[in-house]
Order: structure tokens, then sequence, then C-alpha cells
């Protein structure tokens, strides 16, 4: 029988009902955190590979002139030059500046530094301009800091998705996203991100972060989105 | 010395060596370089060049599309080349001298410098083949593939970051009348629009290895401490509701 006022058994029960109370809120915490970890990409879409290098061939061996032209019947022309400006991703609720960046002094790709420009996406000035042939390259942090950055949620573009770049010219480009790859930076495929399969067909490739190694604390691996021109516009 | 520091130091002098040696590595045996062709003289085209280097032997990959497509009925030849010891950039309209509103080959080779490589379709890669039209790409378009042995110069000045990629042969329709009916400088039989500069890109090493886009401030590892504690926070919670089972039990 329940006794009336503050019983050994009572005083038990509200301490297990404190505890439980405590568990369960830093579990909470715990939940909400992992949601701010950034997706991991999952192995997506199809790349075209690289023909297989073969730098022992004889001289003259080249051609010129005869191509398959894989890129699809209703591939746009490509256009001239001149940079981007906006991108947009929907399906992640991207929406961001792109500003001009070059080569770090090591020779790798340099990053948005702290500053204004620091969450924003970054369009390398040695590729091509998004729309003229060839892979254009944006990339973006997915962590600074001081928490999540512009290309958080690279992670989660699936292929089908769009992707939308405005240029200084006025025209507006529509990409397709074609597949998304995690590559260890140790291994990355250089030629195959910059460069690729088909330079004829205006592309785009979106670069990131991914795979944070807790013993070192820094990622060691680089997120890859390969998306190609599907449309083009003028802003007007 | 410390017992620990005896055996720690050597095995950290002989790690020294490993970590210089994984710097920006990458899964590509040799070095990589591109080029994005823009239009000079008031073409519409646009390309991009891929060359790898082994040695002296250049694998080259070329696109580019939107340059005149006819000339004399025939198809438009486009020389092209790879330019060494100039200043390794691509010339700007100030660089036309005479006024004609066409930067020639002549006016544009401060900025690029003389032939070291001809990006010809088959034979002679030398400079000497550079306005042979016979073996160069022609049309609106052209997708190039060849494997090419590089004088060193070539290969030097690609290591130093002055080698430019130049596609010739402008649309004679978009010149101005006085281009129109000016010689070239290059082949005096022929006009002007025939061997002036249609595209043009500088050769930049490819990026080496991966991109530092993270700081890792999201990555989530910093939860382990408070998994722990939720942890022992149920194992106390449980262990509480035990005791207080057993003793009402002892009670009873």
């Amino acid at each position: 029988m329940p006794t009336p006022g503050w019983s050994p058994g009572r005083k038990v029960a509200l301490v297990l009902a404190l505890v439980a109370v405590a568990a369960a809120a830093v579990l909470g915490i715990v939940v909400v955190r992992a949601q701010v970890s950034a997706p991991e990409p999952t192995s997506a879409g199809r790349i075209d590979p690289l023909p297989s290098s073969s730098p022992s061939l004889p001289v003259g061996t080249g051609s010129a002139g005869a191509d398959a032209g894989d890129a699809g019947p209703a591939a746009p022309a490509p256009l001239g030059p001149s940079r981007p400006t906006t991108i947009s991703i929907p399906a992640i609720g991207v929406s961001t500046t792109v500003n001009p960046i070059g080569l770090a002094a090591d020779g790798s790709l340099a990053v948005p530094q702290p500053g204004p420009h620091l969450n924003e996406a970054a369009w390398f000035t040695n590729s091509p301009s998004p729309g003229q042939p060839g892979p254009a390259i944006i990339e973006g942090h997915v962590d600074t800091d001081t928490g999540p950055s512009v290309f958080f949620r690279l992670g989660d573009i699936h292929p089908g998705d769009r992707v939308i770049v405005h240029r200084a010219d006025g025209h507006v480009l529509t990409f397709h996203v074609d597949a998304v790859r995690d590559f260890l930076k140790a291994t990355f495929p250089t030629r195959l991100v910059y460069g690729g399969r088909d330079l004829s067909e205006p592309s785009l490739r979106l670069i990131t972060c991914s795979d944070f190694d807790a013993s070192i604390h820094h990622h060691i691996g680089n997120e890859v989105v390969f998306a190609h021109l599907v449309h083009t516009a003028d802003a007007s | 010395m410390h017992k620990v520091l005896r055996i720690l130091v050597p095995l950290a002098a002989a790690a020294a060596p490993l970590a210089l040696a994984a710097g920006p590595a990458t899964a590509d045996s040799g070095s990589s370089y591109q080029a994005t062709l823009n239009p000079l003289n008031h073409q519409s085209g646009s390309g991009m060049l891929m060359l790898t280097l082994n040695g002296n032997t250049a694998k080259v990959t070329e696109s580019w599309s939107g340059l005149a497509g006819q000339f004399n009925g025939a198809p438009f030849p486009h020389v092209q080349h790879i330019h060494i010891g100039g200043q390794g950039v691509c010339p700007t309209a100030s660089a036309d001298k005479n006024g004609d509103g066409v930067v020639s080959t002549t006016e544009g080779a401060p900025a690029y410098g003389p032939i070291g490589t001809t990006l010809s379709v088959t034979g002679d890669t030398s400079p000497a083949a550079g306005t042979d039209i016979k073996i160069a790409p022609s049309g609106t378009s052209t997708h190039y593939s060849r494997t090419i042995t590089l004088d060193p110069k070539v290969v030097q000045s690609l290591k130093n970051d002055t080698a430019v990629v130049v596609v010739h042969g402008d649309d004679p329709t978009t010149l101005s009348k006085k281009a129109q009916g000016e010689k070239s400088d290059l082949v005096p039989s022929l006009p002007l629009a025939a061997t002036s500069p249609a595209l043009c890109g500088a050769l930049h090493a490819m990026p080496a290895g991966g991109v530092s886009t993270g700081t890792g401030s999201t990555a989530g590892m910093e939860d382990s401490g408070l998994l722990l504690l939720a942890g022992g926070l149920l194992v106390a919670g449980t262990g509480t509701a035990l005791f207080t089972v057993r003793r009402r039990s002892v009670k009873a």
C-alpha cells in the first residue's frame, strides 16, 4: 500500500525518472547532432571511363574528324566563354553566388578562404566556363570551422537532379546530374574529373569534401557530382 | 635517454620520408595539363585540350567546335600548334598593332611565342609543319586524339607554365573590310583570315590531388562522449531500479 509523504520507494522512483529523462535528453542531442553531419554520398549513376592510356603508341596513329557522337540528339550547342555568377540545386536547397578561384601555391585547387565568400561556391578559372566544351569545375566547402557550409548536402544529390547555373552574359544553363562518386584524395582521378572521355560535351563537376577521418581530423575523400548540359536559355 | 624515446625517435625519423612522399599524389600516371580554347578575332567557337605527359611522350585529346567550316568551297583547314617561349598567355585585342581589328599570328607572338609543336592530324609534328594545311584538322569542329613525341623545349615550356595552344583560321565574313583585303603575314598567297588565330588557350597543369573543401566541424565524431554519458546514465538508472526492486522483495 502506498504511504503518504516521501517514502524511500517514491524517492527511488523520482531518481529513476530523472535519470531516464536525462538519458533521453542526451540521446536526443546525439540524434540532432547526427543530422547535422554531412550526408555521405552513395555511388550512383554512370560515368564513361577514360579510354585506357597507351603512351607506347607509335607516332602517327592519331585520328581526327570521326566521332561516335553519343552526346544525344537534343544536346544544346556549346557556348563561348562567360564566367558563372550563381548556381542553384533545388533538390538540396542550394542557391549561392559563384566566385572565380585558381590554383594554390602547391598546385592543388585553391578553396574559398575565410571572409565574405567562405560559404559561397567557386569556379576554377582554368576550367571551361559552364556551357563551353568540357567540364566546368565548381567547388564548395562541406563545412568550415563554424559549421555546415554551402555544399554540406551535396551527398544528397541523385542522378536526374537538376543544377541551374547563371552566367555573366545572361545565359541560364540547366545541367542534368549523371553520377555521384566518392574518391579518396590519395587516389584522386585527376584526368577523369578535370577532363573526361568526351571533351566536346559541355559538362559540370561539383566538388566537395567527404570521408572525415577523426584520427587525423581531416576529410580524406572528395565527393564529385558529374552533370551534363541539357538546356540553355537567355535570361532576357 | 628515456627508454620510450630511444625507440620512438628512430621510428619517427624513419617515418618522416614516408610522410613527405605522401604529398598530392594522384591515381593517374604522368602529369596532366589542360587548356580552355577561347575565341579570338570575333570568332564564335570554343574548345578544350587535355595533354598527358610521360617523359617526352604526350597523349593529346582535344575537341573544338564553332569555327569557319568552308574555305574556297572546301573544308576550312585549321592549323593548330603548341606555342612556346612567350609570356604563356593569349593576346588581347590590344595586340592589334595595325588597327585592322585582327590580331594576326605575328601580332600575337609576344603573348604566346613561336611554334613548338604542330598539332597535325598525321605526319610531321615539328614547327616545320606549322602551315601545312594538308595535315591540319578542318571544318567547323574537330575531335582530336593523338600520341606524339614532344621536343624537350616544349616539355620545359609545359613545366614552366608558358605553353599556349593556338588554332588558326578565321571566318573572313566576320572581319573588317580592311582585314578582308589583307594578305596573310605567314603565307602571302593566302588571305589574312586563313592564318590568323581563331582559338587560343594557355596550357596549365591540372590541379594536383584532391580538394580541401572541409574542416570536419560537422563530422559528428564529437558525439562519442555524449553517447558514453547517455550509456552511463542508463546503466546507473537500471542499477538503481534493480536495487530498489530487490529491497522491496526483501521487505515483502
